[in-house]
């Protein structure tokens, strides 16, 4: 009752979280998305991320290296992708 | 338009020539012929040939057999006229009357076409043309789903051609017959009678039931797999849950039965909805303002309606149920599986395009724990973020994308009390 209905919901949180691990997303990134689009309460989504953390331990460690080695570099190269982006597509509306 | 009938076949014995004079200006060639039926506006439009003779005999009421052996002569006119024989005996054989004269008019007939078309494809043309005030009729009947005029009408000397509106009442009429009669059972003329309506010709009956009776197996098919993916969402226990208070989950998970006041409890709702669905779909689609809105929840599954228009759904489904209930008593039942899945969707603020997200979802596994590193993961769109949860909320059974071990569910309960969280999910609007 009770508890199928918590442990599903546990369930489907963490389903979320993974999912946007596999967005590369941080924790609050992670806590405001599913937050946002699944009305999902920040506690809750916080909780079950340091319960996956806990259980989970090594992958979350690699995760976060990738992490910071992401956003040292990222940042030119994001801005030459999105330049890169804007003169294609005005390259097709000229077209 | 019956009663015209007789005096069609009268026409006919007197002379085809005659009629091909007076029919539509068709010069009788064989091939030639069907062309200068597009030229007579659209009328390889209306002839609906798959309507005809897609299934075997089924569309084609026993008339006065022309147009059953016509039929099969119209669908293979290439072909040789064992074709004819083959169609009559179907058409024999669907047409669970028997009616002796009907049958022995249709070998008659075959056989005067058979012979006929032996020669040239003359007879082809010459039937066509025999029957083009029922070939009309058949024409606009066919076409009466799509609700096309016919332009035989401008044939002096033959009936009008009435272009049959399925009202909603017609429909339900039409529905009621069916289903006394049993849907195998139910033939054209025997609805005919059933609904007693003297405007309709047991061609018209029989292309709408044609239609029913595929549109009924589709509605099957998604009903089925409603059924399923409500079934599956019992698993999950969030049905059972129907303790939050106004039976809706923050979530966006729902608990059908409270949530739309139903009194039936889903697993009902899942049982029934074989049993109960036909009775609620054809109204919905056929020549009913709610057409468009009773599709959403077929398509439910692959194009899950936008927010705002999903939201608004929900009262037409609400205020469609006096609908059913006039009609058929207990199939309400059904109703909560179809709405349940339907309100689903825009809690969980699913956009439409789904698969498209899905893809630059996906795209992101493929560098994996040390991979190559992707800019675009830095800053993933909001759609796809929005899709991938999405997906989560509306098809929970999927496996783990990353399979990570999951955390102990009393730790996490623990941990919530401690924050001061007492329910999971949580019944309380989202912070």
């Amino acid at each position: 009752m009770a508890d199928s209905s918590s442990a599903s919901y546990i369930h489907m949180v963490h389903h979320m979280i993974e999912k946007c691990l596999i967005f590369n997303m941080s924790k609050e990134e992670c806590v405001e998305a599913l937050s946002k689009h699944a009305n999902i309460t920040p506690v809750i989504t916080s909780t079950v991320w340091k319960e996956l953390e806990k259980e989970n331990k090594e992958f979350f460690k690699a995760y976060e290296e990738r992490q910071s080695k992401q956003e040292q570099m990222s940042e030119e190269e994001t801005t030459q992708l999105i330049q890169k982006i804007i003169s294609d597509s005005s390259k097709e509306s000229d077209e | 338009m019956l009663a015209l009938s007789p005096a069609r076949n009268s026409t006919r014995d007197d002379g085809e020539s005659e009629f091909r004079a007076t029919s539509c200006g068709f010069s009788i060639n064989p091939e030639e012929d069907f062309p200068e039926f597009a030229v007579h506006g659209d009328l390889l439009d209306i002839i609906d040939f798959d309507d005809l003779f897609g299934v075997a005999g089924d569309v084609l009421p026993d008339l006065e057999m022309d147009p059953e052996i016509l039929g099969g002569e119209l669908s293979d006119h290439m072909n040789a006229s064992s074709t004819i024989t083959t169609t009559t005996s179907s058409s024999e054989k669907t047409k669970s009357q028997g009616k002796s004269n009907n049958k022995k008019g249709i070998s008659g007939k075959g056989e005067e076409v058979v012979s006929k078309r032996d020669h040239n494809e003359t007879p082809v043309a010459e039937t066509v043309v025999n029957y083009d005030g029922d070939s009309g009729r058949k024409r606009s009947h066919s076409s009466s789903g799509s609700t096309k005029r016919n332009p035989i009408s401008n044939n002096e000397g033959k009936r009008k051609v009435k272009k049959v509106d399925w009202t909603p009442e017609l429909h339900r009429r039409f529905v009621e017959a069916v289903e006394q009669l049993g849907l195998e059972k139910a033939v054209p003329s025997r609805i005919l009678e059933l609904m007693g309506v003297h405007c309709l010709t047991r061609h018209n009956v029989a292309s709408h039931l044609q239609k029913y009776r595929s549109h009924r197996k589709h509605l099957l098919a998604r009903e089925a797999e409603a059924a399923n993916w409500t079934r599956k969402r019992h698993i999950y226990g969030l049905d059972s849950t129907g303790a939050n208070a106004n039976g809706r989950n923050r979530n966006g998970w729902l608990a059908p039965a409270p949530t739309l006041g139903y009194p039936l409890p889903p697993p009902a709702a899942v049982a029934s909805p074989p049993v109960h669905h036909h009775h609620l779909r054809p109204l919905h689609v056929w020549g009913h303002p709610t057409v468009d809105q009773s599709v959403m929840p077929h398509v439910w599954p692959k194009h899950l309606p936008p927010p705002s228009t999903a939201m608004a759904t929900p009262p037409f489904w609400l205020s469609d149920t006096p609908y059913w209930p006039r009609i058929h008593n207990g199939t309400t039942p059904y109703l909560p599986t179809v709405a349940t899945r339907f309100r689903t969707p825009p809690v969980a603020g699913i956009p439409q395009a789904l698969p498209s997200h899905h893809m630059v979802y996906n795209y992101k596994p493929d560098h994996g724990f040390g991979g190559p590193r992707s800019l675009v993961d830095l800053h993933p769109s909001k759609e796809s973020v929005d899709a991938a949860i999405g997906d989560v909320l509306t098809r929970p059974w999927l496996p783990l994308p990353l399979g990570l071990k999951p955390p102990a569910v009393d730790g996490v309960i623990t941990e919530l009390h401690r924050h001061g969280v007492s329910d999971v999910p949580p019944a309380a609007s989202c912070a």
